[in-house]
């Protein structure tokens, strides 16, 4: 096992908290999940454990200094029944292939043993003229057959029966397990004293059903934790680093430090984040593919001093790159931390399920007996069957899939869309907002800054204002400077100056020109009301005032219409001036715009409409507005570099398109409509079937395939949500 | 009479290989992959250096 290997290369503070995810193998149930969290929350030194049953994988944080190794946890888990396989791309690959191949071959011999045992034993029913000797032939065929079925492909609700009974609690696998066996044994003793009912046809199906069933719903969530998966499969375990003298050496990615040249050969994916290395020729580009990351398959050119992010792949000839930042502080790796940590948390309405499910399973069990023994002096051979289609029928598999299936359907979709579902409770925060704050202008604009407006103020030509300034801000650095460069021409500027926080001055055509702030321009204190803008002046007065702006992001529009469409407000709230807002606001039809807010307004803003009842959704850049999406009822950051690795957001929204967000708000709607149904199926079915089953009018192969298609129909609802649906 | 117990028989080696059969095929990874092989004819011809490392 290389799981500590495996820890050191995740975790980047080794010694004082540590934080370990790992797969669970065996896990079929909230109760399995639960009895681990038990056993490592036994040891000294952890701080909190999360288990998530549905897509098998533990959270550990714990205290190293407190003397708990992860050894010990990894043990922990191992004494509870259950096998920990580390979370390494390539191993956790071969687990979920391996787990696939067995589930199939389950799958197929229960399969197989079913139809040819229905073959033997349907001969049996209801006829009485049918020779003895040849009865008892197809008796020995059935057993013969469906024996094997039981113990191969019913091993895991046997084992899992065996497990929750011998740690004193009841799961799901308990009344499959009593029944399985239950209809198994009689028909045993029958057959070897050569009369009787037998239920081996009965006992194959149940099994084909459950096995079918299951493996249906581990390829559900095999597909969805494959992002994660993914994302952590792609990180390659060697780099090659390119020594100051020009030596290579292979070297593990974790010793890959900010500022290390290595080489990325054509295909190869880019470790941790970095940039076009100096070896590299000036003036080309990097062809990269960014779909691991962000889910946009077309393919982008970064230029030198261009950040190119961990899990790129390299589509051009091999790259020097030079690192910028370690592995663990690098997209890929953030990512799949945050994966990793909405994956092992559980839901709050799973929580719930779970709770029910155990007192759901003693109630079946207390059922079964009081129909058994209720039948018994009316017809003790029917009792049997009652007692049977009981027990069968109730399977609780359908109430405690309900759930977690369709959170992890829709996580699956989003994350297929760009959206990053940090925490485990977000898709049912997203589903209830109605109310999205744009906490920046910035997450509505996006690109350079352009002129957006010039208005004369002398009899200057436009192009001349345009030329004069353009010529003074080529010497700038300043960001609003990029908008002049296209008016460039050849006019010379001498003499320039920059003046921080006013403008720019400068002599251009033996004329002195200042531009910047209206009162810089003209040297004139001037209180008037309209000040936004750059100002160009001489001398002689104002020539012109120029607005610059950035441009909204092209599909700005189209978002907050549809959001609109789902019934949602649309607010802004920045810290920008009132003109900025005002026009962005303008531009997109929005009200509600609030300019010139520090963080704590807006928190304010966001705390004042929860306190009316509303339900806020943040959106914002990511960057130092961690204590707003924090603050609000469910959050969206722009995921770039660092914004990804602080996360303090619910969602991020990885390629930074807005027009995801309406389809994300409509799959969680979808996913939160996907859990009601299922809950509501799951009960209607069990309220219907219980009375019938325990009257004795349904045979217990009847009772099998009911309770089958019950839980298949909650796992394949939950799988719409995963293909392309749910945005309807 | 007696050839039915023959043929019962006979149907259960045949059960028994057709079970080996499967087994065979799903551990020789037949069944791992079912989606990407059927996109192969869709493919563009491999360039020959993407299509020399494999």
């Amino acid at each position: 096992m290389n799981a500590e290997a495996l820890h050191a290369r995740w975790s980047p503070d080794a010694g004082e908290h540590e934080h370990v995810v790992f797969l669970v193998e065996g896990m079929h149930c909230a109760n399995c999940a639960r009895s681990i969290e038990r056993a490592i929350g036994a040891l000294p030194g952890v701080d909190s454990v999360k288990v998530n049953g549905a897509t098998a994988r533990a959270a550990v944080d714990w205290r190293g200094r407190g003397g708990t190794r992860l050894g010990q946890i990894l043990e922990a888990v191992r004494r509870a029944g259950f096998t920990p396989v580390p979370l390494a791309g390539q191993t956790a690959t071969a687990e979920f292939q391996r787990e696939r191949r067995t589930a199939l071959k389950r799958v197929g011999l229960a399969s197989l043993g079913m139809m040819q045992a229905m073959m033997y034993l349907t001969a049996l029913y209801g006829t009485t003229d049918i020779d003895a000797s040849m009865a008892q032939l197809m008796r020995i065929a059935g057993m013969i057959i469906v024996t094997p079925v039981l113990f191969y492909s019913g091993a895991p609700y046997l084992s899992g029966a065996w497990r929750d009974l011998t740690s004193r609690r009841l799961g799901m696998d308990v009344p499959v397990a009593i029944a399985l066996l239950l209809a198994w044994i009689p028909s045993v003793w029958n057959t070897l004293r050569g009369a009787g009912e037998v239920y081996f046809d009965s006992v194959g199906m149940f099994i084909f059903f459950l096995s079918a069933g299951r493996y249906v719903e581990m390829n559900l969530r095999h597909r969805t934790l494959g992002s994660g998966e993914a994302l952590a499969r792609s990180l390659p375990a060697e780099v090659t680093r390119l020594a100051p003298d020009g030596t290579r050496t292979k070297v593990g990615v974790a010793s890959l430090a900010p500022g290390d040249i290595f080489v990325v050969p054509k295909g190869g994916v880019v470790a941790v984040d970095a940039e076009l290395a100096p070896q590299t020729a000036p003036g080309s580009r990097a062809s990269l593919d960014e779909s691991l990351i962000t889910g946009e398959s077309a393919a982008v050119a970064r230029a030198h001093g261009e950040p190119i992010r961990s899990g790129s792949v390299n589509l051009g000839a091999p790259l020097f790159l030079a690192a910028t930042a370690a592995v663990a502080d690098s997209t890929l790796a953030s990512m799949v931390r945050l994966l990793e940590r909405a994956q092992a948390q559980r839901p709050r309405m799973a929580l719930a399920a779970d709770r029910i499910a155990s007192w759901f399973v003693l109630a079946i069990l207390l059922l079964a007996a009081v129909t058994f023994i209720a039948w018994w002096p009316i017809d003790p051979a029917r009792a049997f069957a009652a007692l049977l289609a009981v027990l069968v029928v109730t399977c609780p598999c359908a109430l405690s899939l309900a759930t977690p299936v369709a959170i992890a359907a829709a996580t699956s979709r989003l994350t297929r869309l760009g959206v990053l579902v940090t925490r485990a409770d977000a898709i049912e925060r997203l589903a209830h907002a109605d109310t999205v704050v744009y906490d920046k202008t910035g997450t509505l604009t996006a690109g350079a800054a352009t002129i957006t407006e010039v208005k004369l103020l002398s009899d200057l030509p436009r192009a001349r204002v345009l030329a004069i300034a353009a010529t003074l801000e080529k010497q700038s650095a300043h960001p609003l400077a990029a908008a002049f460069r296209e008016y460039e021409s050849d006019l010379q500027a001498l003499a320039v100056r920059e003046i921080d926080g006013a403008g720019i001055e400068g002599t251009v055509d033996g004329v002195h020109w200042r531009l910047g702030r209206r009162d810089f321009a003209t040297d004139l204190p001037d209180p008037s009301v309209n000040d936004a803008g750059l100002f160009l002046g001489s001398g002689s007065g104002l020539a012109a005032r120029i607005l610059v702006g950035t441009p909204l992001r092209p599909e700005a529009r189209e978002a907050i219409d549809a959001l609109r469409g789902l019934g949602l407000r649309v607010m802004i709230a920045s810290g920008d001036s009132r003109e900025a807002v005002a026009q962005v606001a303008g531009a997109l039809a929005i009200d509600d715009a609030h300019a010139r807010l520090d963080p704590a307004a807006k928190i304010a803003l966001v705390r004042e409409l929860e306190a009316r009842g509303g339900r806020v959704f943040v959106v914002g850049d990511g960057i130092n507005d961690g204590p707003v999406l924090a603050s609000a009822h469910v959050s969206c950051a722009m995921g770039q570099g660092s914004a990804i690795a602080q996360a303090a957001s619910d969602l991020l929204l990885i390629h930074e398109n807005l027009a995801v967000l309406p389809q994300a708000i409509s799959s969680a709607r979808a996913a939160l409509r996907v859990v009601r149904q299922n809950l509501g199926w799951a009960l209607f079915y069990n309220l219907a079937a219980v009375p019938l089953a325990a009257l004795g009018l349904v045979p217990p192969w009847l009772a099998a395939l009911g309770m089958s298609l019950s839980s298949l129909g909650v796992v394949l609802n939950a799988r719409r949500l995963a293909r392309t649906g749910g945005n309807r | 009479m007696s050839i039915s117990y023959l043929l019962v028989l006979i149907a259960l080696a045949a059960l028994g290989g057709a079970i080996w059969a499967l087994f065979w095929a799903i551990d020789s990874g037949q069944y791992d992959d079912l989606e990407s092989q059927g996109e192969v004819p869709l493919e563009e011809e491999d360039p020959p250096e993407k299509a020399a490392k494999g």
